[in-house]
């Protein structure tokens, strides 16, 4: 469970987040909704504890993670914006790299990123180097890589961005099974689809503030359209004025 | 969590980290190219520019010299070719052109007038065709100037006899080169270089890593995914500096044991140095140069932590060898005699520990302490220095 209470985040004179407060619950997949430029990365980056919010509290299973950053990392999994791999390492090195700094060693170790390859369907790819992958392929290593401690919280920032069809698909594959093994899902996205097919519980951010916050059905009631993309919009405050 | 006899956490941290970054980077095969490259070119010109020297001082030992009108002054072709290592030479139909096109180094020319002049006892003009601008026959042609002075000496001594006069009379001063410097530290001067590039190997060894770990790791995207581990700044700049030290030790120990085999193959007998180099020297050698890695590590993590990309992290890295260079260059032009200080300056010191331990005198273990300290203790500071700037933000995510 991960439970973000008003962070704001100032760059400068701009408040990129201005107060936002919610709740992921376990076993449900939420998701982060909002126009480029909202504040869904600076609002995740604070989450998993590489920008400090200037005021505001987070609790990563109950625990207080501005106070205690490395217990709250221990217990998420992240796919941040930009996942880059090492170019020189094989898919297998690089899922080790993440298990062995979350203090997992040897044939535990080895087997857990065995498992995971295989249910990712990167067998392909476990000896090979990263600097050849598809961007398909590099989403779903730093996907792997991100859950190889088995966490209980798992971040996905913009996970199908840019990713074709099929790549799509597998990651959708991926977080419901996530979702199915009692973990809590917290993803962004700015495609409705994504979240509609997804979510138990959507937040949606515009302009740094949660404009709206609830399951997509709710969100459709609330804003008056049958289509929640017109919802979307609607409640962004990014269409026509309200 | 912890059993005994485990490190704790943070430092099996280190540990992962560490082992990481050597593995990526002993991949990354251009960069092991110019790392190898820049360790080997330097012992290998130093080697062949004293194996060169070497050369020509033996080669000035044996002269050979064309002589333009030999039939004037039978004599002297005669006394020279009797003296060792010399051999007279048919002439150049153009002796001037003959030394400016380099086929001939040293060219003697006697007159017609020679004989009559010399049997008349004025002195008898004889030309000497050479070009000072070529350094590599100054040898040959200083041999040939002391042949002439010698037999000129001689022919001298005898007139003089002849006219019952003491040639003592006719030298009043008698120079005597007293030489106080021993032939180690006469080597040793030679062998300055050697300081140089051991210190450039720190710096070159340990370059590519630091910037790959740190500047590489942002410019690839994968810095804030690895900041999201539940791992302390501290341990991951540990890790990465400790790394790139490894790397620059391996430098150093491959530039001083090639300079120190390179040594054995050079004829510095031929030099007039009994250059003895054994296995106390190189453990002097080792305990002064791998402790300055750490800093070199440290100093070049910090840097490429804050250079706001690849390619500028790498432009301050060119900037930071000049230290080394600057020191090295100094010290060969003007002699630096040890002061105590110096063992407490970063680079300097190790310069004056190293020139030192090749020149054959030891400075005592309180000398390599003090430096090895200043070190250690700077490198601590760039280390906290490198975790503040990982903790920030707008170095962390680009400005």
């Amino acid at each position: 469970m991960i439970a973000a209470i008003d962070l704001k985040k100032y760059f400068g004179a701009v408040a990129a987040v201005d107060g936002v407060t919610f709740t992921a619950y376990d076993g449900q997949v939420t998701g982060l909704l909002g126009p480029n430029g909202a504040g869904k990365t600076t609002t995740l980056r604070m989450l998993y504890g590489v920008m400090r919010p200037d005021t505001g509290t987070i609790e990563v299973d109950h625990i207080d993670a501005t106070k205690h950053p490395r217990d709250a990392q221990a217990r998420l999994g992240v796919l941040p914006d930009v996942a880059g791999l090492y170019p020189r390492l094989t898919a297998r090195e690089q899922v080790r790299y993440y298990g062995e700094l979350h203090g997992l060693a040897g044939d535990e170790l080895e087997a857990r990123t065995t498992e995971l390859l295989r249910s990712l369907d990167l067998m392909h790819l476990v000896d090979r180097r990263a600097a050849g992958y598809s961007h398909g392929e590099r989403t779903k290593v730093a996907i792997a890589r991100a859950l190889v401690h088995e966490p209980q919280n798992v971040l996905l920032d913009e996970p199908t961005n840019g990713l074709d069809v099929m790549s799509t698909r597998a990651v959708r594959t991926i977080i419901r099974r996530l979702k199915s093994e009692g973990r809590c899902v917290l993803f962004s996205s700015h495609v409705m689809q994504e979240v509609s097919a997804l979510c138990d519980a959507i937040v949606v951010i515009a302009g740094g503030r949660v404009v709206a916050h609830g399951t997509p059905d709710e969100l459709r009631a609330r804003a008056g359209y049958d289509n929640l993309e017109d919802a979307f919009v609607a409640l962004a405050g990014v269409g026509e004025p309200r | 969590m912890m059993r005994p006899g485990q490190l704790p956490r943070w430092a099996r941290q280190v540990r992962v980290v560490l082992m990481k970054e050597l593995v990526d980077s002993f991949r990354d095969k251009r960069a092991l190219a110019s790392i190898l490259l820049s360790i080997l070119v330097g012992p290998l010109i130093t080697g062949f520019m004293m194996n060169r020297i070497a050369d020509r001082q033996k080669d000035a030992d044996d002269v050979r010299i064309p002589i333009v009108g030999a039939q004037n002054a039978p004599a002297l072709v005669q006394w020279l070719s009797q003296q060792s290592g010399v051999s007279i030479a048919t002439s150049p139909s153009d002796p001037e052109q003959a030394v400016r096109d380099q086929s001939e180094y040293v060219v003697l020319v006697v007159p017609g007038d020679y004989v009559e002049d010399f049997r008349s006892s004025r002195p008898a003009s004889i030309k000497l065709v050479a070009d000072s601008a070529r350094a590599d026959t100054h040898g040959q042609v200083e041999r040939v100037q002391r042949l002439l002075a010698q037999y000129s000496a001689e022919i001298g001594a005898l007139r003089l006899i002849g006219r019952g006069v003491s040639p003592a009379a006719a030298t009043p001063l008698k120079v005597e080169a007293v030489e106080v410097s021993t032939t180690q530290q006469r080597a040793a001067k030679l062998l300055s270089v050697i300081p140089l590039m051991v210190l450039l190997a720190a710096f070159t060894g340990a370059m590519q890593l630091a910037t790959d770990a740190t500047a590489g790791e942002r410019e690839r995207g994968s810095l804030e995914a690895l900041l999201a581990n539940p791992v302390p700044r501290g341990a991951l700049a540990l890790g990465k500096v400790m790394a790139s030290a490894l790397a620059g030790m391996l430098a150093v120990m491959v530039t001083a044991g090639l300079c120190t085999a390179l040594l054995r193959f050079i004829p510095l007998q031929e030099l007039g140095m009994r250059f003895r180099f054994g296995a106390p020297h190189m453990v002097g050698l080792m305990a002064a140069a791998l402790p300055v890695c750490l800093l070199t590590a440290s100093v070049q993590s910090c840097v490429a932590t804050l250079a706001k990309s690849f390619k500028e992290a790498q432009t301050y890295m060119g900037i930071l060898i000049l230290a080394p260079m600057i020191i090295g260059v100094m010290g060969t032009l003007y002699p630096i005699d040890n002061q105590p200080w110096m063992y407490g300056v970063p680079l300097l010191g190790q310069y004056v520990l190293l020139t030192s331990v090749l020149g054959g005198y030891a400075p005592g273990p309180f000398a390599f302490l003090t430096a090895a300290v200043v070190c250690v203790l700077s490198a601590a500071l760039l280390l906290r220095a490198t975790v503040a700037l990982l903790n920030d933000e707008r170095i962390v995510f680009g400005r």
